[in-house]
């Protein structure tokens, strides 16, 4: 006991020591609030700005609702945020555009909005611009292009609609979601905000163990490299160098982990309250109590899992270039429940879904999204842990073995079927 | 009282190859006790077996009066032939460490540590990295982190392979004293001149098993004095076709014959004599070396 929590003590102290250690650490999150920051403060500078755009219209005569449309949208008590420029078609739509090309290409103008001759056709109504990315402003363009569409047909079918009229006829039809508790309440809640309150913390989760998966496999590697491995096993046991390894790294995790957690929890009390202004409650739920308790017990979990595979990978191996391939197999496994986020989050309730979650190797990651966007039923989330358990048991036997015989190999590294056959014993 | 090692039919096989075929063998406490024998002979194997780094396929290995294992770990000081030391981490902290995995507490390891280090001449550089220090430091904090914690057995394999000679001078004192303060030393080497000057006892391991073993003395005079060291002038290539001659060994400056059984040695001379200037004529015992060479042959294990 004295000596696994020695080595428990030199991994942890040799890790947290470092400086690399708390830069990393604490440049992460302020690296992801900053991020978040940086793209508000941008994103407001942009939408601030005036944009010119020009109206090339067959008609002839949507000018004036248009740009009565696009004057409404202004940045906060700024001026308009588009300036219309009614363009004369003298013949061919497409002749004034070209003639206006070259403003776009300089600058001057943001984009160019045609309109054909015939309203009721599908490709009547197109816009030119430079870069067509500007999601937004392309919504803000159309919308106000719609009304006054719109309102030029009503005219022409002989409906007469006031301004005020069309304004409530046009009137957008959006649904609020809720995501329905057992606690009852029901929670008003977008998928833009689940997915990317979720996103964050399986990032985090996914990076967390693959950083200190490597992280043991790279000790391993290392004290092999050193030659200090038989030095080391002249006084412990290969179970003890190992758990005394995965323990002591899995502490720095925790560290790192519980810094997280506070700032996060910080983030909670003053980013909240404008988050909550701005209606994204759901992108708080996710650092909820309930989360973060549930975050900890799988990156735990996945922890364990994870790090007695990568001790395996580094026991067999001889240098890094060597485990690179060995441990590609892992890095899929972390990887694609990252990569499948998207699907998980929008349909957390899928068998494919539930499967994934209830499959070790996945659900660490999967069985944590789930958590965070419905509350799967309990006696799910009770057998994936059950089911964790029993495989991470299993595989630190297996490990425990493979390492005992591994970690005094040099030379040629042992095919998949011996160490197959090694775990066995 | 009982042996520091008690080996008793020891196998190990790695795949094929068997390794360590049957060794029985008993070493006494309190001597300096030479395990010899070629590459790949099975010495490293037999080692970590005592160690429990590796656990035998049958046969049983006693460690001072215990079966190896967890209990008699702390007793052992061990130096393995491949050894290293972390490269980023300052020496102190890394005897430390080592002095922690054999039961004392991290203040009591460092105190016992910084004493070594002060006494070694490496008192200025306890708080540097090893990879700072030239190769012949790193083998004395190497050393050092083996017999830290006074261990009633020292385990070395090779312990002199690659160093100066200034440092064998200092492992070989430190062997000394040790073994004079108590501790019972076993340590394996192909230098068969050391294992001749420290010895009290060997084991000479071939291909698995052992060879010979007993006192140093014993096992010299078993091979009886038919040696010869001749010096001489003139081609010596007559000796190997001599009747009396069962091998020669050609050191450059003079010659070491070995007769066979109840020759005279006066044959060989007055054969000589005929031949060459003879300088030297000297009736010794074999060296170990010798009888290393005649035991192993020219078929030394080829691992």
């Amino acid at each position: 006991m004295h000596k696994l929590l020695m080595v428990i003590r030199r991994e942890y102290l040799d890790r947290v020591r470092k400086k690399s250690f708390w830069f990393g650490t604490l440049l992460l999150p302020l690296l992801m609030v900053g991020l978040v920051v940086v793209q508000i403060l941008l994103a407001d500078v942009e939408t601030g700005r005036q944009r010119k755009v020009a109206l090339v219209d067959a008609t002839g005569r949507l000018a004036a609702a248009f740009e009565a449309k696009l004057a409404e949208e202004k940045s906060k008590d700024g001026p308009p945020l588009f300036l219309v420029e009614s363009v004369p078609v003298d013949s061919d739509v497409e002749e004034a555009r070209q003639k206006l090309e070259p403003r776009v290409l300089s600058g001057d103008l943001f984009g160019i909005v045609t309109v054909g001759p015939d309203l009721e056709e599908g490709s009547n109504f197109r816009f030119y611009a430079r870069s067509v990315g500007n999601i937004f402003a392309q919504k803000t363009l159309q919308r106000a292009l719609r009304e006054a569409v719109v309102g030029l047909r009503l005219e022409r079918s002989n409906l007469n609609v006031g301004a005020e009229e069309l304004k409530k006829l046009l009137s957008p039809v959006e649904m609020e979601s809720f995501e329905v508790k057992a606690e009852g309440q029901a929670k008003k809640r977008g998928f833009d905000e689940a997915y990317f309150g979720t996103f964050a913390f399986v990032m985090v989760l996914y990076m967390a163990l693959l950083l200190y998966g490597v992280a043991v496999m790279r000790g391993i590697l290392e004290e092999k490299s050193n030659r200090i491995m038989e030095v080391l096993l002249g006084s412990l046991t290969p179970d003890q160098l190992m758990a005394g390894k995965i323990l002591g790294i899995g502490l720095v995790g925790l560290t790192q982990m519980a810094i997280y957690v506070v700032s996060a929890a910080f983030l909670r009390l003053y980013v909240g309250i404008a988050a909550l202004q701005a209606g994204w409650t759901g992108a708080l739920d996710a650092i909820s109590p309930l989360n973060m308790t549930y975050f900890c017990i799988f990156f735990l979990l996945g922890y364990f899992l994870y790090t007695s595979l990568f001790a395996a990978v580094g026991a067999v191996c001889n240098s890094e270039q060597e485990a690179q391939n060995l441990q590609s197999p892992l890095i899929m496994c972390l990887v694609v429940p990252m990569v499948m986020t998207f699907f998980f989050v929008a349909n957390p309730d899928s068998p494919a879904a539930v499967v994934a979650s209830l499959i070790p190797l996945f659900a660490p990651m999967v069985m944590f999204m789930r958590i965070t966007v419905l509350t799967p039923p309990f006696w799910q989330i009770a057998l994936s842990i059950a089911l964790l358990l029993a495989t991470i048991y299993f595989f630190f036997r297996g490990v425990a073995r493979i390492f005992r015989i591994g970690v005094l190999m040099y030379g040629k590294r042992p095919t998949l079927p011996e160490i197959l056959r090694w775990a066995r014993g | 009282m009982e042996s520091a090692v008690s080996l008793r039919n020891l196998v190990k096989t790695f795949g094929e190859h068997r390794a360590v075929d049957g060794i029985t063998l008993e070493i006494p406490r309190g001597i300096l006790f030479g395990l010899i024998g070629p590459n790949g002979a099975g010495k490293t194997t037999t080692i970590r077996m005592i160690l429990d780094i590796i656990r035998p396929d049958s046969g049983e290995v006693a460690v001072l009066g215990m079966p190896a294992g967890e209990m008699v770990k702390d007793r052992i000081g061990y130096l393995p032939e491949e050894r290293g030391l972390y490269r980023k981490t300052k020496v102190l902290e890394m005897l430390e460490y080592l002095g922690t995995l054999r039961g004392a507490s991290p203040s009591a390891a460092r105190k016992e540590a910084s004493a070594w280090l002060d006494r070694l001449d490496l008192g200025s550089w306890k708080s540097r990295k090893a990879e700072d220090l030239s190769k012949g430091m790193q083998q004395k904090v190497q050393f050092i982190g083996a017999i830290l914690g006074k261990p009633d057995l020292l385990i070395l394999d090779e312990p002199f392979a690659g160093l100066d000679p200034v440092n064998q001078n200092v492992f070989k004192d430190l062997m000394l004293e040790l073994n004079r303060g108590g501790a019972s030393i076993i340590f394996s080497t192909h230098q068969m001149d050391t294992a001749e000057r420290l010895c009290k006892e060997i084991a000479l391991i071939n291909r698995g098993r052992i060879v010979l073993n007993g006192p140093l003395s014993q096992v010299k005079s078993r091979f009886g004095k038919n040696s010869v060291l001749v010096e001489f002038e003139g081609d010596g290539a007559f000796l190997r076709g001599l009747p009396c001659v069962a091998r020669v060994d050609d050191y450059g400056r003079y010659r070491e014959v070995r007769l066979i059984d109840g020759a005279n040695p006066q044959e060989l001379l007055q054969a000589a004599v005929g031949r060459v200037a003879v300088r030297r004529f000297e009736i010794v015992e074999p060296t170990l070396h010798n009888i290393f060479l005649e035991q192993v042959g020219g078929q030394a294990a080829d691992a």
